[in-house]
Formats: C-alpha cells, structure tokens, sequence
C-alpha cells in the first residue's frame, strides 16, 4: 500500500481578491463597459489595473513580473470575468508573459498578446496559419496569418509558440512589423486578424513541457476563470432583478416557473467557480490536463445553460443594451469557443477515460490527473 | 396529411375552386421573382430593416389579394377560403418574398383584429394600407410594470366630449419608429379590476404628444421603443370595440400573434426544387455534418431533430388551419405553435453558431445575429412561461395559477419594481 503525503496547500491571499475586486468594481461600470466596445479599448482600466502590478501577476520576478502563483492569477482573471472587465489580462500575463519568461526572451515595454493554439488532428497548433523560419542569430522571419488574436490592436508585441527546424520555439514579433484587421468577437472584445509580410521577431527555444498543448492548457484555464466570474455575476444580477420585478401582484422570483431558471443558474455558476478552483489548484502544483479539460467542458456546456436560464428570468429587460446583462451572456457565448469547444474537450476527456480502462476510470475521477500515472 | 400542390382547392362554400397553382403563378409571374439557388432570406427582422423590398412586394400583390387572401376583396383580400389560401400560400414559397417584419403587425394582428372587432368606416380607412404596404402599424401594450402581467396596463384614456386623452407610457413596441398607426391598449376605468377597465384605441404615431424613443438591444437592432404619450388625443371614432371591452379585443391580437410567430411552423424555406431547407444545406456547406460517426454526428442527431420537430410542427400548424374559420381567432392553441417555433429558432441559431467553430465567436459569424436574437424569441410576444401557461389553463382546463389580484380594484393592486 502506499501512503500519499497531503500535497501541500495552494492558498490565494485575500487581499488579491479585496484589491481587484475594489479596483473593477470601482471602474468597470455599466457604461464604461458599454463604451469600450466601440474601440475594443480601456486605457484607463488598463493602467489603474498595471498599477496594481496584477498585469504580469504570476510571471516570475526575475523575469520582469510580479511573482505570486498561478491559482492567484485564476482568481484575478475570475474577477475580470465577474466584472466583465474590457482587458486582456490573460493574454498579457499568463499566456503571453508566461511564454517570454519561459523562453528567456525580452519583454517589450508595453502589452502583450498571444496567438491563440488550433486544434488540429495530431493536437495543437501554435502559430495561427504563418511560417515561421530562423536565421542564426535568434531572428525569426514570419509570413501568412493568424486569426482572432485577442487585442493585436493594443499589443506592441505579439507571441506564438510553434515548430521551428524540429524545436519548440516562442517567437515574439514587434505589432510594427504586422497588418492588423480589427474584429470583434460577440461582446465587443478585439478579437482581430494580423497577416505577416516578412515580420522579423525574435524566437527562443523552450524548455520541456512548454509548448503549443501546453498554451491551450493555460489559455482553457484562463477562460474557465473568466467564465465563472462571469456565470456568478450574471445569477446575482437575476436573483436580484427578479426579487424586485413585480408582475401579478408579487416578485416574479415567487414563481415557480422563475424560481427553476434561478437554481439553474445557481447550480452552474457553483458548478463552474469549483472546476476552476480545483483546475488553477492542480495546475499550481503541476500538470492538470484531466482537471482543465474537464472544467473547460463544464463552463462551456454551463455556459449554454446559465445564459439561457438568466436572459429567459430577465425576460425583456435582459435584452437591451442598458441593462448589463448582456455584458455576460455575449462574453459567454465567446469565451466557450475560445481555447476548445465543447467537442475538443470532450474527445480529450474520452481519450483518457478510455486510455485508463474500466478499472481506472474512478481513480481517474476521484483523483484526477494524478491517476493517468 | 399532406396537400397536394396540384390540385385546385375548395372555395369556402365547399364547391370546388377554379383557381389553380398554375393561375396562381400566371398572375405572380409578372409581379414577382421566382426565388433562385441564390435567394437568401432573413426572417422576423433577424439583421434586416428593409422597408421598401416590403412595400414593393405588397403593392406588388394588393390588387390581386395575393398577400392576405381570406381578406375581403375590397380591402386588399381576395375573399379566399382556407384551402385557397394555403394553396397560394404554398405558390408563394416559390417566389421572392422579403422580410415582411416592418409590416407584420398590421398584417397579422392589426388587420384581423380590425375584421373581428372594428366598425365598417375603421377597416374602409385602415385595411388596405395595410395590405399595399403604404401604412405600418405597432402594437402599444406592453409598459414598464406590465409585460407578463400584460392586464396590469396604466396608461390612461379619458373622456373628453367626443375625443379621448391619453396619457402614459409604452415600452417594447416593436416598429414604432417606421409606424403611422398604433392600437394602444389604455385603461379607461381604474376602479374595475385590472382585465375588466380596459379600452382599445388606434393612435396616429405623429399626433402631439406622441414620443418615439428607440431602445438598442444586445443584437444592435433598435426595433423596440419606449412611447410617451402625453395628453395625445383620439376619437371616439378610433377606438376599437366597446368601452371596457379591450381585454377581449387585446387576446384576439394577442392570439393571432402567437399564431403567426408559429404559422409557418419552424423553419424557413427550401430552395425552389429542393427538400433540404436553407438552414440544413447551410451546415452542410460549412461542412458541420460530412462524418456520421465522429463529432459530426451529433450535430447531425440535432439538426434532424430539431427538422422533425418542424415537419410536426408545420403539419399540426396546417391542421390547425383547416379547423380554424377562416377570419376566425386562432385561440389558446396558437401558443403550442409559438412554443414550437421559438424552441425550433434556438436551437437552429446554437447549432448553427457552434457548427461554425472558435470562428463562430466573432460578431458576423456564422448564425452570429441568430444566436444573440434567439434569447428574445421566448420573451417577446409571451414568454414561453405565459404560453405554457395559457396552454394549461385554457387548453387543458387544469387548476389556475392563484391570482392575488384579479377581483381588485386595480388603483389598489400591487405593481411595479419594489
């Protein structure tokens, strides 16, 4: 038999969460939210949030963070998610810095942002539809496309993870040396395309284990956060609107009709905000492909549901542009097909359920990645 | 069962019509397009305010009754039975016919409602602008404090000699903006319970007193608004039914609303020469349903699920058309069909948005303005919550929910916002 040592806690300190959700709370208003989808742009958010040094939170010190632990950044992120916050504080810290400091290559002075990883047949893809060469002396020459790459608009260098001359290599490319198309995606947020024309970066190889699987990893986690932040916001804000809206002589929440969206609603932001502790609390200690592909296909699918059960709640109110609602439910309907759909995750899930076999797959649950060895 | 498009249809005494589709396309052929592999189509105003490919359309077909034909023939009908009506109906899928969004209120609701319960001068002067497309009409009956508990109207009617003033606000009304009519229920008797102080009015949108403010939606569009009124006056001569008697008149319209949402019963049309509607060769072309045993499939079960609900559908929407009388109100059973409808719109938007893949998540996308409309559809014209309601209630006579309010006065009951 043998004996597990209690692995060691992963503990977030509370004044993270005190600070940033003071910090949003006090500028991601109803119409500051509203107004940053017409440029895609909050400079003010964007500083006030630098100033706090949560932009590079969880990237080493040494290579220009602000230290502190992932499961710390999940949780900054799950308030940017709860306030619906029009920045991209993912791409900036854990995914982009994350990639640069892992590389040892410079930070340049100013934002950051990564090509999202595709899902292809043989498993992810990094660098968007672009070749990427090197010469010699670490300068990488880039051409072709990448597609929805989160604020390209507001970056001064974008970051890839892709194959070069048989090495996994993160290259980092100047927004100078690019074209950028702006796009949205459903909630107003960039989401925009860059074409390469001979861009010149600089790449770097990666050590073990950093590669373009590895990116889809964080950026699933990253959106599972934002998803929980944004599911538990959006079930108060209908807990609240229908204890208030009286429709045949009492609170519409009295109906019992009302009353099953509420739960839905309820059971899916608890639902979400667990698998994103547990997934950010094994992705801290080590590897956690089995916690964050099932918290990705969890948020995805309480997504659908929670956003369908709010706006339904809401009934008309819900719909228009000046009530917040739909800050949430757009951002949803995005997030869940960003860093694999509902379909991608529940392949992965398959694959290890049946890689362990019949006698395999409670351990696998109970224990989770752990129990695939 | 199914009707053959072939065969000539009954007239409504019984005897066998003369009309027959190959008439019906001899006068279409000159007034309209025939619809091509290339004709795409929006519906219920999904990302199109075109009012002129509408009003184009419908003076196109006002002479011959074409658009409304169990209408009488002098106010833009051609006084056809139901059977004649689904046979041009049916004729009509053939051609191009835009989004008729703008003008469907007063096509589907305003237009009956005025044949049920409007005086021979009102549906002279109202019924065929409607039917040519000159005149839109909205419909002014939701308020802040009542939208489900639509019988909770307070925007007031007083008597003044021969003209009425009144005094209030609307909100969600639909097409306000593009209306020169509106049918506006105002309560007339604040000391009758809530259903029973209730008068129907038509108001003239650019009469004094009359505010038009938009509101946006999440989609973008801006097809709803709020309405102020404020001291606007009416005729006695416009208003609709008896003093006290809007509540009757308001279900008729609200009857055939829900009716007409489910009328076509889900899902829009196949290509001329073509079985496979638009939305399933959609997916197809995206490639969403080539492998039948990986990902693909299940997207594959949902679409041929969700288009054997719509055959269902538009079967029982056809029987529901032959029971009914023609000119008749659709009654309680209309809201099955827009239960079935709306539930249909979804899950084509969510299938359609997810078929498209991370792509899927920009605005534009594929199924883009569906997905971020589709919310709306179980809310507007009736939550899927009031229809399941109705459907219990006055359909299947069961038990009713418990109404605090229904025997008081309606200056004492409880409403609005806490």
């Amino acid at each position: 038999m043998t004996v597990r040592t209690a692995p060691e806690p992963v503990v977030v300190d509370e004044l993270i969460t005190e600070t940033a959700d003071r910090l949003f709370g006090e500028l991601c208003t109803h119409e500051a939210v509203q107004a940053a989808e017409d440029s895609g742009e909050a400079p003010d958010i964007w500083d006030a949030f630098c100033e706090t040094g949560f932009d590079l939170i969880a990237v080493p010190e040494d290579a220009g963070g602000s230290g502190g632990t992932l499961a710390e950044a999940i949780e900054v992120l799950r308030l940017v998610g709860y306030h619906s916050a029009p920045i991209p504080a993912a791409e900036n810290g854990i995914l982009g810095g994350w990639l640069l400091a892992e590389a040892g290559l410079e930070r340049p002075d100013g934002l950051v942002t990564v090509i999202p990883p595709r899902a292809t047949e043989g498993g992810w893809s990094g660098g968007g539809a672009c070749s990427v060469s090197l010469d010699g002396d670490g300068t990488a020459v880039l051409n072709g496309e990448a597609h929805r790459v989160p604020w390209a608009r507001s970056a001064e260098a974008i970051v890839c993870v892709c194959e070069c001359d048989g090495r996994t290599t993160v290259v980092s490319v100047p927004t100078s040396e690019c074209t950028i198309t702006p796009l949205p995606n459903m909630a107003g947020e960039p989401r925009d395309s860059v074409s390469f024309d001979g861009a010149t970066g600089r790449a770097a190889p990666t050590p073990d284990g950093v590669d373009a699987g590895a990116l889809a990893q964080r950026g699933a986690l990253s959106r599972v956060a934002l998803m929980a932040g944004a599911i538990e916001k959006m079930c108060q804000l209908t807990v609240s609107y229908t204890n208030e809206r009286v429709q045949f002589g009492r609170p519409v929440a009295r109906f019992q009709a009302v009353q099953q969206h509420l739960v839905w609603a309820a059971q899916d932001a608890a639902l979400v905000r667990m698998a994103a502790e547990v997934a950010a609390r094994e992705a801290t200690r080590g590897d956690a492909p089995f916690e964050i592909a099932a918290a990705k296909l969890v948020a995805n699918q309480a997504a659908a549901r929670a956003t369908k059960a709010c706006h339904q709640a809401h009934g008309a109110m819900g719909m228009t542009q000046e009530y917040p609602l739909h800050h949430f439910s757009r951002r949803l309907w995005s997030w869940r097909k960003e860093y694999g759909s509902d379909a991608h995750w529940s392949a992965v899930l398959g694959e290890m359920a049946t890689g362990v076999g019949a006698d395999g797959l409670y351990p696998l649950i109970t224990s989770g990645t752990a129990a695939l060895g | 069962m199914s009707v053959s498009s072939e065969t000539p249809a009954a007239t409504a005494d019984g005897v066998t019509s003369t009309l027959t589709p190959d008439d019906i396309r001899a006068a279409l052929d000159g007034l309209l397009e025939r619809r091509t592999d290339q004709t795409r189509l929006t519906s219920m105003g999904a990302g199109s305010d075109d009012l002129d490919d509408g009003r184009a359309y419908l003076a196109a077909t006002v002479d011959g009754g074409w658009h409304v034909p169990t209408w009488p023939s002098n106010h833009g009908g051609r006084d056809a039975s139901v059977a004649e009506n689904q046979l041009i109906g049916s004729v009509l899928r053939e051609y191009v016919v835009p989004d008729l969004y703008p003008f469907a209120i007063g096509l589907g609701m305003v237009g009956p409602a005025l044949l049920a319960h409007g005086t021979e001068e009102q549906q002279d002067r109202w019924l065929r602008p409607i039917a040519s497309g000159a005149e839109i009409w909205c419909q002014m009956f939701s308020e802040p404090e009542a939208g489900s508990d639509l019988a909770n109207v307070a925007l007031s009617a007083a008597e003044d000699g021969d003209v009425w003033r009144l005094d209030g606000q609307k909100t969600w009304t639909s097409r306000a903006m593009w209306s020169k009519w509106a049918i506006c229920l105002a309560r007339t008797d604040p000391d009758q319970p809530k259903h029973k102080g209730l008068t129907m009015f038509v108001i003239a949108m650019d009469a004094p007193g009359v505010d038009v403010r938009p509101l946006r939606q999440m989609n973008n569009d801006a097809h709803f608004s709020e309405v102020f009124v404020d001291g606007a006056v009416v005729p006695d001569a416009w208003r609709v039914g008896d003093v006290g008697e809007g509540w009757r008149v308001a279900m008729t319209i609200l009857s055939h609303e829900r009716a007409g949402a489910g009328s076509r019963g889900g899902g829009d049309g196949a290509k001329r020469g073509s079985r496979i509607p638009t939305w399933i060769a959609d997916l197809a072309a995206l490639g969403a349903l080539d492998d039948p045993i990986g990902t693909d499939a299940a997207r594959r079960d949902e679409a041929m699920s969700i288009y054997a609900a719509d055959m269902a559908s538009r079967w029982t929407a056809q029987r529901a058309a032959d029971e009914a009388r023609s000119g008749g109100s659709p009654g309680p059973a209309g809201s099955g069909a827009k239960l079935r409808t709306v539930s249909s719109y979804k899950r084509r938007a969510y299938l359609a948005n997810r078929s498209a893949g991370a792509a899927g998540m920009l605005e534009d996308g594929h199924g883009y303005i569906e997905t971020v409309t589709a919310p709306s559809m179980s809310i507007r014209g009736g939550t899927d919550e009031i229809q399941r309601n109705i459907l219990g209630e006055r359909v299947l006579g069961l038990p009713g929910e418990p109404r605090l309010d229904r025997d008081v006065p309606w200056r004492e009951s409880r409403r609005g916002l806490l």
